[in-house]
């Protein structure tokens, strides 16, 4: 049996490696005080270990998919490449973190190491095999979060964000907590293995609590990926947090929600059809309600956080139309999806988190005339706002074809038609913000500040992937596509 | 001559990188990069006609590039010429040069101006060539970011709103036709070909359905109407006209020239490649829609024009009025129908430019564009006294615009009528009073401005100067020869305009 357990963490040292990490951070952080050496030791530090945690989960994209632990967790090549959008996702924050001042210097350590931990929480949820393995990943997520969103202790919005998230976090996982023993009570079993057996067969009054037990579930799942109606907490989070916070929220507690949902409709809802169709008619609508709800309250925004914390439910929305095709072609176009967003998020962050170092606000105003203080940073903010609508030649568009076609292979048109429109209203906001950057004539009374040469560089890096994935994208979409999940 | 297309295509972008790499400040070595790589590109489309065999209808057959671009998709980077986007090519071509000439005077951003404006013709250039869905579908979005920025950044006092106007219709109407060109390449099995413009064109789609919203349609109709309202919102056909006026307007003259000249005749372009011979049973079958749609634009859009005090907008819905006749010309679906609604693409490209430029050049002397300003008094009067040669150049431009015999306006529309008269005698005999109309906004208009007392303002005008006569030359000598001699146009759309009715005729 040990033997056995101590063969199996040789596929899970990605996620060892983290905890090793977080460990060693905390000392680190300990041992040199509250010093500026410790703090550049604990930066080198997080971005060694997620060197080395990224290329094992590259090494594990070798072997084949396989249960580990008795069953309560299963590595395949979906959750790895996952896994490591996460991991590439949670670095470049951490680099957002150590370059603009957000919050105070002294806390920065204790960012990178809760951030860590979540990203432990995420992995633990992306590669769930069990509903006991599963819940414990959103909870280890969720817990550190709470604390993350509220670092800004000089702020109140910052506390408030933090008590915002607990709450509606705490209710919800309780309700999906009911729901899973709902689950139990009915099929006798939490691993999917079994799960998976018994639902092939289940019908009657036992599919209706079955039903229902998921419908629960998913208020769980859908508060942390924020979708309607789950989805208000998001922009008062999103608003309130540091900024370097806000985008690790936007990154990596999304993409592990997504997977996990992924994972549990790929498992349950393509065996058996009375329960597929119900799952497919609810996910449809979810889905249509929370692109359309998304896109239309981010229009009247004035502060860009909470323009994107909208926006990023409406990209949500229509990421959720990549589960209503419940075939692996959907799932291959929301892992692309995640990773372009991923990338066209950090870029908009990051150039709101540098304005806002300068002028003290995220509101639209400090975009005003930003082509004439930052010509090159409205450019390429602007180009990744094209991206996020879904422009032609960036990679949001290339994202977004491959979405449209998957639900239009499988004959959704009514939901391709809903999209297109919802495409239209999300340009209108992006271009509103490059009208304030780019159209308006604004005089500056103070004389513009010089933005340092390597924030230039490493957005000059993020903007990269953006142009390069909307044109080679062959490669990988073909990766997504074979990133396929291992099932029972 | 293989690779021709390709460096017709790529030639501005190369242009644009070296602008781009210039050092700062230097305005005059900008404009003249700009410039050079125009006339090259230009004398290269010269080149492509002079070596265009006008015998063969196909696209794929000369000058075609044909590389692998996304396999999984069965993407292509497919490029080809016929007789139908030769003329626009060359168009194209021309009218770039032009615009680079007589912006000249643009002192704002110098660098980025010109950079955009080649970034433009790039893609407009990939519109007209592509053969691919889905290359055609990025070039005809790729060109919304130039033309949004060139509108925003160097137009008028109301630019931003024109800019996102445009923007968000054009951006509406493409959407749309996205998920038609996804459709397409499911319906035909997501094969080698699923992309393939020519291989989608044929009518392969007759018997298909598809369910929108719980009803069932027919797959033909339904796409045939997403990819028109994509077309027509380009054309602009009515009702989808109202942002062309501010677009117009707003834009600085040579965005106005391209606006006019080149973009709108994408949308017809797109009936004349892919809705019309990609779902031909549905084309026959509301082709009375589309004339009807055709003949409300003429006369609406001349109606507009007349009642206009700024003569730019008067010359923008003077553009709808004659975008319309080409929708009839098309609608006929008749060999002199379409014939005279692509020659009609091609001489009302060069009659509008002419228009647009003379206005510019007006307006970098006056500074407003009142025919009648909102306070009653005239903005012109007697600029003929004052200004001989723009106004001999105006008088061609605007004689070529309104169809008189002679120039090239008028074999166009007579080609139009003569083949849609059989067909819609009815809708014929009202658009004919568009001509009438057009005909008398416009001598009002000349009235107006060139004759009668002048303004105290219009007397210390200075006349054109020769960069200025420079650029209008090859579009007066465009505009007469082909009004005398438009054989070489003709013949060289013959063919491929002759196979496009043949097909639609199968389906009649």
């Amino acid at each position: 049996m040990l033997e056995q357990l101590l063969s199996h963490l040789g596929f899970y040292i990605p996620e060892v490696l983290l905890i090793i990490l977080m460990c060693s951070l905390l000392f680190i952080e300990a041992g040199y005080g509250s010093r500026e050496k410790g703090r550049v030791m604990v930066y080198y530090a997080a971005f060694a270990g997620l060197f080395l945690t990224a290329i094992m989960l590259c090494l594990n994209f070798g072997h084949d998919s396989m249960y580990l632990f008795s069953n309560a967790i299963v590595i395949d090549k979906f959750g790895t490449l996952a896994k490591l959008i996460m991991v590439v996702g949670t670095a470049a924050t951490f680099i957002i973190s150590l370059m603009v001042t957000d919050f105070e210097r002294e806390l920065k350590p204790e960012f990178l190491i809760m951030g860590v931990g979540v990203l432990i929480g995420g992995m633990l949820l992306v590669s769930a095999n069990n509903f006991l393995t599963l819940y414990l990943g959103i909870e280890t997520l969720s817990i550190l979060s709470y604390v993350m969103a509220s670092f800004k202790r000089s702020d109140s919005r910052s506390s408030e964000a933090g008590i915002k998230y607990l709450l509606y976090g705490g209710v919800t996982a309780g309700i999906m907590l009911f729901g899973l023993s709902h689950l139990y009570g009915v099929i006798g079993s939490i691993q999917f293995t079994e799960v998976f057996t018994v639902l092939k067969t289940v019908e009657g009054t036992k599919l209706a609590s079955v039903l229902a037990g998921f419908l629960l579930f998913f208020v769980g799942i859908g508060y942390k990926i924020s979708c309607f109606p789950f989805h208000m907490w998001t922009p008062d989070v999103y608003e309130g947090s540091p900024i370097s916070v806000t985008t690790f929220f936007s990154i990596v507690p999304k993409i592990a929600g997504l997977s996990a949902l992924i994972r549990i409709t790929s498992i349950f809802f393509a065996s058996n059809n009375e329960l597929s169709e119900f799952w497919v008619l609810f996910i449809h609508l979810i889905a249509v309600a929370t692109m359309t709800v998304g896109n239309v309250s981010a229009i009247k925004q004035v502060s860009m956080k909470r323009m994107l914390a909208f926006s990023s439910i409406g990209h949500v929305g229509f990421m959720l139309l990549g589960i209503v095709v419940i075939d692996t072609v959907g799932y291959g176009a929301i892992l692309f999806y995640l990773l372009t967003y991923v990338f066209m998020t950090l870029v908009a962050f990051y150039i709101t988190a540098i304005l806002e170092d300068y002028y003290g606000t995220d509101t639209m105003a400090s975009f005003k005339g930003l082509v004439k203080k930052h010509p090159w940073l409205a450019i390429i903010m602007s180009c990744t706002l094209f991206s996020l609508a879904g422009m032609p030649p960036f990679s949001g568009f290339v994202a977004k074809f491959n979405l449209l076609s998957a639900i239009i292979d499988k004959g959704y048109f009514s939901l391709a038609f809903i999209a297109a429109i919802n495409s239209v209203i999300a340009l209108y906001y992006y271009v509103m913000v490059t009208k304030y950057m780019i159209l308006g004539d604004v005089e500056f009374s103070e004389k513009a500040k010089t933005v340092n040469f390597n924030n230039q560089l490493i957005i000059s890096f993020l903007f990269f992937p953006i142009v390069f994935l909307g044109i080679f994208w062959e490669k990988v979409y073909t990766l997504a596509q074979n990133a396929t999940i291992f099932l029972p | 001559m293989h690779g021709l297309l390709n460096w017709i295509l790529w030639l501005p972008i190369i242009g644009m990188v070296v602008l781009l790499c210039l050092p700062k400040g230097k305005d005059q070595a900008v404009r003249v990069t700009a410039l050079v790589t125009t006339l090259l590109t230009f004398l290269l489309t010269l080149v492509l006609y002079m070596n265009f065999d006008t015998t063969i209808p196909g696209m794929q057959e000369q000058f075609s590039i044909k590389y692998q671009w996304i396999k999984f998709f069965n993407i292509h980077y497919s490029l080809g010429v016929d007789g139908i986007s030769l003329p626009m090519i060359i168009l194209t071509g021309l009218l770039f040069f032009i615009c680079i000439l007589s912006s000249w005077t643009i002192t704002k951003y110098v660098k980025a101006y010109f950079a955009l404006l080649l970034m433009l013709e790039s893609s407009v250039f990939g519109v007209f060539m592509a053969l691919d869905f889905f290359l055609f579908y990025v070039y005809w979005e790729v060109m919304l970011l130039p033309m949004f920025f060139l509108i925003g950044i160097w137009g008028g006092e109301n630019r931003e709103y024109a800019a996102i106007k445009f923007f968000l219709y054009t951006f509406f109407g493409s959407i749309v036709m996205l998920v038609g060109i996804i459709a397409l390449y499911y319906a035909t099995g997501k094969g080698v070909d699923s992309f393939n413009i020519l291989a989608l064109q044929g009518g392969h789609f007759v018997e298909n359905t598809i369910s929108v919203f719980g009803s069932t349609f027919s797959f033909e109709r339904i796409f045939f109407w997403a990819m028109f309202l994509g077309f027509a919102i380009k054309v602009p056909s009515f009702p989808f006209h109202t942002w062309l006026p501010h677009a117009h307007v707003q834009a600085p003259t040579a965005v106005s020239v391209i606006l006019a000249g080149v973009l709108l005749k994408m949308g017809t372009y797109g009936f004349l490649r892919i809705a019309f011979p990609i779902f031909p049973s549905a084309a026959v079958e509301y082709s009375t829609v589309i004339a009807i749609l055709g003949v409300v634009s003429v006369l609406y859009g001349a109606f507009c024009a007349m009642a206009q005090a700024d003569v730019k907008k008067l010359v923008a819905y003077s553009s709808v009025s004659h975008m319309g006749f080409v929708m009839l010309g098309l609608a006929s679906m008749t060999t002199a129908g379409m014939n005279g609604a692509v020659l009609q693409m091609f001489n009302h490209g060069t009659s509008t430019a002419m228009m647009f430029l003379m206005i510019g050049v007006l307006y970098e002397r006056s500074h407003h564009r009142w025919i009648v300003r909102p306070d009653g008094t005239k903005g012109y009067g007697g600029l003929y006294a004052h200004m001989p040669k723009y106004t001999t150049i105006f008088i061609i431009g605007m004689f070529a615009s309104l169809g008189l015999p002679g120039l090239s306006g008028f074999i166009s529309e007579a080609l139009i009528f003569l083949g849609i008269f059989k067909k819609f005698t009815t809708i014929t005999v009202i658009a004919v009073l568009g001509l009438l109309i057009g005909a008398a906004y416009l001598l009002w208009m000349f009235k107006r401005m060139f004759f009668g007392e002048a303004v105290e303002e219009v007397k210390s005008y200075t006349d054109m100067n020769a960069r200025e006569i420079f650029y209008m030359i090859p579009l007066c000598v465009a505009v007469i020869v082909f009004g005398i001699y438009p054989s070489p146009l003709l013949n060289m759309m013959k063919e491929s305009v002759g196979s496009l009715v043949s097909l639609l005729g199968s389906f009649q």
